[in-house]
């Protein structure tokens, strides 16, 4: 394609955008409030999954043993769990070393441990498993009732099953409002490309009679698409950018209880989420134009 | 050069267009094809144009079968057609020359060739200086003169017109048919539709006429109903 045509459809996409404003501005708000909830769909569920993650990685499953256990049960008891389908790693933890790692916890405070050591020591055997993923939890859980010489297991059930519910009724929700936005958009695109088509309607007659291919009419009308898409999708996501960062940085300001969570970086969601933003914008616009042109343009 | 044979053209609600329709135009002729409303010119015309295709029946536009044509192949077969319409057409927010123009950009000319062709397709009309005006600043027979340089710009072995001058004054009428005697002179065939009794008369070109979609007629040089 010589650079002459391509400039003659910029043009020409321009121009149709120009000539039927109102339609073309409706167009970009149905494609940019689109691309709003794909990212905030985006921001949040990703960090969901990034707690998650954090969580695999930091909460494991805590079993307290009964107290009078030889080493030698206790070994059998580490192999037996060892076997339980998504037990990924098994550490043992003696009385003694856990007395050192509350005080070592407590620091400063480490004063309210007098009197305890390992002759006086009321804490037990213990074993901190790890899982594969933390949705297998519940799964693990029910095996480990089954091993004798167990008192009690301590985990972060409650907490996960929550962040677990919430993620996937996030994800369903957001998926449907996604679909359903863009539909909205792709119809409404259609709509402006149908007036600009019906706009040009001789033009595109007398470019059918003087020899004009169909692709040659049909591209300024793909532009305009992608240029709509184009714009719908750059613009929220350039607000999205401070506003993610804001956002973030004021729950970590304004409520300290969650400190123990982190949030993804900026720069990595918006990484992922410019790029992938505008390829969905421009598909939108693109998917608007192209069905639009079948069904409006006999050419 | 055109060849239609036993061309026959039935709409899908079962009026005919033409029947039986054989035609021969061969290189560089100028032909006149004449009749009354309903006679069948305009289906003849948008079957040329491949706008329709016959029920029954071949055409042959220079050496290609139009029948067997795919959709994609339309376009070509049309860069080898000029046309000229009675309401000439123009694009009313393109000056002259930007309508012109625009024939030869949709073929994809490079713009070295379109800044070159345009103007001496322009004096060629007799609009040479008048590319920067918009249509509705041209008086008719001006507006038909920049419709006949977009068909031509492209220099078509064939122009179609369908009645050219039916929206102009005998005067402007005149001059307009001077110019396409002077196109058919450097090659051009042409094929013209029209109802202008004195035009034809005056041309004495080859006629052809049309009654309820047949050939009743076809004269190598003549008026618009000699010996009917």
């Amino acid at each position: 394609m010589r650079p002459s045509t391509i400039k003659y459809f910029v043009r020409e996409g321009l121009s149709g955008l120009k000539k039927n404003l109102l339609m073309t501005m409706a167009s970009m708000v149905a494609v940019a409030a689109c691309i709003s909830i794909l990212s905030f769909s985006y921001c949040v569920g990703s960090n969901l999954q990034y707690m998650l993650n954090q969580m695999e990685d930091s909460i494991g499953i805590s079993v307290f043993l009964k107290g009078e256990l030889t080493g030698e049960q206790i070994e059998n008891m580490k192999t037996e769990i060892g076997k339980i389908d998504h037990v990924e790693s098994v550490e043992y933890i003696s009385p003694t070393d856990a007395l050192d790692e509350l005080k070592q916890d407590w620091g400063a405070d480490e004063d309210i441990f007098v009197g305890l050591d390992n002759e006086n020591n009321p804490l037990s055997h213990s074993f901190q498993i790890s899982l594969d993923s933390i949705e297998n939890q519940n799964g693990v859980l029910t095996a480990l009732e089954n091993v004798d010489g167990v008192e009690n297991v301590r985990h972060g059930q409650t907490e996960t099953e929550l962040l677990l519910k919430a993620n996937r009724i996030f994800s369903v929700a957001s998926v449907i409002v996604m679909l359903l936005l863009g539909v909205i958009s792709v119809m409404i695109i259609m709509n402006t490309i149908r007036i600009s088509v019906v706009n040009r309607r001789v033009e595109i007659n007398i470019m059918k009679y003087v020899g004009a291919t169909d692709w040659f009419i049909r591209w300024p009308f793909i532009i305009e698409g992608i240029i709509i898409g184009l714009v719908g999708a750059v613009v929220p996501l350039l607000l999205g950018f401070p506003i993610y960062a804001k956002v973030t940085s004021a729950i970590f300001q304004y409520l300290p209880v969650i400190k123990f969570i982190q949030f993804r970086l900026t720069g990595d969601v918006f990484g992922f989420l410019i790029p992938f933003g505008v390829i969905f914008g421009i598909g939108l616009g693109v998917i608007g134009s192209v069905t639009s042109i079948r069904k409006h343009l006999r050419v | 050069m055109i060849h239609m044979n036993n061309v026959t053209k039935v709409y899908p609600n079962g009026s005919t267009g033409v029947e039986n329709i054989n035609l021969h135009i061969n290189k560089g002729e100028f032909v006149f094809i004449v009749g009354s409303s309903g006679s069948g010119k305009s289906t003849l015309m948008k079957l040329l144009l491949k706008e329709l295709d016959p029920t029954e029946g071949d055409i042959v536009i220079n050496r290609v079968k139009t029948n067997e044509l795919s959709r994609k192949q339309i376009p070509y077969l049309r860069r080898n057609l000029g046309v000229v319409f009675q309401d000439f057409r123009l694009l009313p927010n393109k000056t002259v020359y930007e309508n012109v123009a625009f024939a030869m950009r949709v073929i994809e000319a490079p713009s070295r060739i379109i800044r070159r062709n345009v103007p001496a397709v322009l004096a060629l009309v007799g609009l040479g200086k008048k590319g920067r005006s918009y249509p509705n600043q041209l008086s008719g027979g001006e507006q038909q003169r920049t419709a006949l340089a977009r068909a031509i710009v492209n220099n078509p072995p064939i122009l179609i017109c369908d009645e050219p001058t039916g929206n102009l004054d005998p005067e402007t009428a005149d001059g307009i048919m001077q110019l396409l005697d002077d196109i058919n002179k450097r090659g051009t065939t042409i094929v013209m539709a029209t109802h202008a009794r004195d035009i034809v008369d005056a041309m004495q070109k080859r006629v052809v006429t049309l009654q309820n979609g047949h050939i009743v007629r076809d004269i190598e040089k003549g008026g618009y109903s000699d010996e009917a």
